[in-house]
């Protein structure tokens, strides 16, 4: 017979509710199929049948725990922003930001790919670095319940952040013209922001992507053995 | 088959029905549902669970453990007054909608 509680435990295991409030769902869980499981052999299914049956109560694990995180803390909606998108999103920016201060530190340089009017700048060891940074942000957030697409939010966190200050150099160049007096050619600007735009934004986005991608892509493989592994 | 949407919608009303009748554990109350809908209300874990907390939240129905005379610990949940009071105006809200639906078929067809 299936030990239901261990079950249960081990699926929910990134259920992010405090101990007690984790202790009282997975109970009550355990509780749901082991009442379920037993009705099946009362009816005379044999024990795998029961158990597969059973396991039929719970389409997907993660998606379970997602909604029952959701509805814990429904209550203290921008807890659960902070946790699910704000805290794994300021991690993944400080880390990657952190690793490449500290590969320019240990003289890593950038290496210039393309030698136009603005050149490109690309940080190669910084850019392998980043699918890590990406994937441990989606993990951070995934774990704290919160979904794909929250998830691979904060995984590409960083580049949001400088997406949002490049864009702003277009109304503080506005403000620089206005103070100071002096024409600030804003077609320059433009090509130096396209330029830095792909050796900052988009090339490191797409590595942070790419770890935010395996992560979902690994727990939701995970998920779904979990649903397969007892039958 | 009923869709998705119209479930979700009713599955409050049919929590809060069903728990008039007495306290039930999640198992039994889903259970119940099933059987009173001839299977037309079935409930996933996914489904019943984070709904009965949000019901909780709302203070419609209070969730207390109990330990049953085979030494099993179940949560039990019962209606409180404000569930008590939420179900009339519900009740109604959905017999006129079932009403009003029934009055729009008969025109279709009529």
């Amino acid at each position: 017979m299936a030990d239901w509680q261990e079950l249960v435990r081990q699926r929910l295991a990134g259920l992010a509710l405090d101990a007690a409030e984790k202790d009282d769902v997975h109970a009550e869980l355990a509780a749901h199929l082991e009442d379920s499981y037993a009705r099946f052999r009362e009816e005379g299914l044999p024990e795998k049948e029961a158990i597969h049956r059973t396991l039929a109560h719970v389409a997907d694990w993660r998606d379970l725990q997602r909604k029952i995180f959701v509805a814990k803390r429904r209550a203290h909606p921008m807890k659960k922003r902070v946790q699910q998108l704000w805290i794994p999103g300021l991690l993944t920016l400080t880390l990657s930001m952190m690793s490449l201060a500290a590969l320019q530190k240990l003289g890593f340089q950038a290496r210039i790919v393309w030698n136009g009017p603005t050149a490109i700048l690309l940080y190669v060891p910084w850019l392998l670095s980043l699918p890590f940074f990406g994937a441990l942000g989606a993990c951070v957030s995934s774990r704290a319940g919160g979904s794909r697409r929250i998830a691979l939010l904060a995984s590409v966190f960083p580049v949001l952040a400088l997406a949002t200050a490049f864009l702003l150099m277009f109304p503080i160049g506005m403000i620089i013209e206005w103070v100071t007096g002096r024409v600030v050619d804003f077609s320059v600007v433009a090509t130096a922001l396209l330029m830095n735009g792909i050796g900052w934004l988009l090339v490191p986005g797409a590595a942070l992507l790419a770890g935010g991608l395996l992560v979902n892509l690994l727990l939701s493989r995970e998920s779904s053995s979990q649903h397969m592994a007892i039958g | 088959m009923i869709g998705s949407g119209i479930k979700r919608g009713t599955a409050e009303l049919a929590v809060l029905s069903v728990l008039q009748d007495g306290p039930l554990h999640g198992y039994e109350l889903a259970r119940r549902i099933e059987q009173q809908t001839d299977g037309a209300l079935s409930f996933t874990l996914a489904a019943l669970y984070p709904m009965l907390y949000r019901m909780e939240q709302q203070r419609w129905i209070r969730g207390t453990w109990e330990t049953s005379a085979n030494g099993r610990r179940r949560r039990c949940y019962r209606l409180t007054p404000a569930g008590k009071k939420k179900l009339s105006p519900l009740r109604r809200e959905w017999a006129e909608l079932f009403r009003a639906l029934h009055q729009l078929t008969k025109v279709a067809h009529g």
